[in-house]
């Protein structure tokens, strides 16, 4: 791969940045995160807090093994953009939240990178994971207060909406390291 | 696909045909004038102009159950808000009847969501993506998204049914409820193991086909059609009449 030409339109068409394969496996652990969210809706009877906590917890799982796979800066900032602007071209959500949320995950990511990066200390991915996914539940009470800004009360049942699912990405966040070192430990994901 | 067959029925033979850019921009629209108006009479006028949409795109039977649904969570909100004002006093002051702008701006992203989900289909969408101009580091994982939901769908649906052998048939939701470690192994570990595999054999093709992020494909643009333009131009229109309604509106008092 050719990196000595550096132009801003070669960096937005991911030379440099990231590879193919790199870019096929966030499209691929985008799609079973949508799958499964879907399918768990279906079987789960539409919104209960049981439904609504697998479904985050599948989600950070899901996040966990993939920085895992794919230890670099902008692998969140890109695997939440793909959701949102998916989130976005089937049903028209998140449109308002989304520079928000991508702003803030940059700088979650940004702040990681200071650290070290996530290939020198894969452990990074735990506490960008979950400040990332407060940062979205923010945006999105935020959002939330403007619709109802007339009768604050409403937001009551939006807060408790996303402290349950808080709860379940914090859950599937011990599931996911967990599961990203057995993957390890089989030879699935490569150090 | 099952899925596709249950939500069929509820599809309508609309007049307009506009591209799914068009419907992408009246939702933006929708959503950000509805969170920037706050006057009853001008959200109403929004409201009204978006449900011509939504009869024009859906069947009644799909407006029915919708709105049927936004009225039961807004009953339940409003409940809960009703009983947690027993407990903190400054949610008592606050009148139910200030509920009524939040209803009206659910109403109206309602409205354009739902068309927009009815009748975009997630294969149409490539040809959305081209006419978006997004760049190729977006473009690459958001194809390989669109291409591989339904392939894991099926996947998901295997497993399921590996399951059921299993266990005997018992996969009901609380039979799964009391076993929430089990599942997670059972369903969770194999669509991961799967989905590196396919990640991996994917790449593999990807890049022996000389794929690249900077690859142009499925560039299909074609001209605003005259359907489009109507489309619009009507939602400039609604959107220009509801502003000058909360203009020509009286202050609202202090809450």
């Amino acid at each position: 791969m050719n990196t000595s030409t550096f132009s801003f339109g070669s960096v937005l068409n991911g030379r440099g940045l990231f590879e193919t394969r790199e870019l096929v496996t966030i499209g691929l652990f985008s799609a079973a995160a949508k799958a499964s969210s879907l399918m768990l809706a279906l079987a789960g009877g539409g919104m209960n807090p049981v439904t609504l906590i697998l479904k985050s917890a599948v989600h950070s799982a899901l996040l966990v093994v993939l920085l895992a796979k794919v230890p670099k800066t902008g692998t969140l900032t890109l695997a939440n953009l793909v959701g949102m602007l998916l989130s976005f071209l089937l049903m028209g959500q998140h449109i308002i939240s989304l520079p928000a949320i991508l702003l803030g995950t940059i700088l979650v990511e940004a702040a990681v990178r200071l650290a070290g990066g996530l290939s020198k200390r894969p452990w990074l991915a735990v506490p960008m994971l979950a400040a990332s996914e407060l940062l979205v539940r923010a945006v999105n009470v935020l959002v939330s207060y403007l619709t109802v800004r007339e009768q604050p009360g409403l937001i009551v049942m939006v807060i408790a909406v996303s402290a349950a699912s808080y709860v379940g990405i914090l859950l599937g966040l011990a599931g996911g390291v967990r599961m990203a070192g057995e993957l390890r430990h089989a030879g699935l994901i490569q150090d | 696909m099952r899925v596709s067959s249950r939500i069929d029925k509820y599809r309508k033979d609309a007049r307009l045909a506009p591209r799914p850019e068009s419907r992408l921009l009246l939702t933006v629209l929708a959503s950000v004038s509805s969170l920037a108006l706050s006057d009853t009479l001008a959200l109403s006028l929004l409201l009204a102009f978006s449900l011509l949409y939504l009869v024009e795109e859906c069947g009644a039977r799909l407006i029915f159950l919708a709105y049927a649904f936004l009225a039961v969570m807004m009953a339940v909100c409003l409940g809960f808000v009703w009983v947690l004002g027993f407990v903190f006093e400054p949610m008592r002051d606050a009148p139910m009847t200030m509920a009524t702008s939040p209803f009206l701006r659910l109403g109206v992203s309602l409205n354009v969501i739902l068309p927009l989900a009815m009748n975009v289909k997630l294969t149409n969408l490539a040809a959305a993506l081209g006419g978006l101009r997004l760049p190729g580091i977006i473009r690459l994982p958001l194809m390989v998204t669109i291409r591989f939901i339904p392939t894991i769908l099926n996947d998901l649906r295997q497993l399921n049914e590996a399951v059921g052998i299993r266990f005997r048939g018992k996969k009901g939701f609380f039979f799964w409820l009391a076993r929430p470690l089990t599942w997670w192994r059972v369903f969770f570990y194999p669509l991961v193991v799967r989905l590196i595999r396919s990640a991996d054999e994917l790449a593999m093709a990807a890049e022996l086909k000389g794929l690249d992020p900077g690859t142009k494909f499925g560039d299909q643009r074609e001209p605003f059609s005259a359907d489009d333009r109507l489309l619009v131009m009507l939602a400039v229109l609604a959107v220009a009449l509801a502003a000058a309604a909360q203009l020509a509106a009286p202050p609202a008092p202090p809450v």
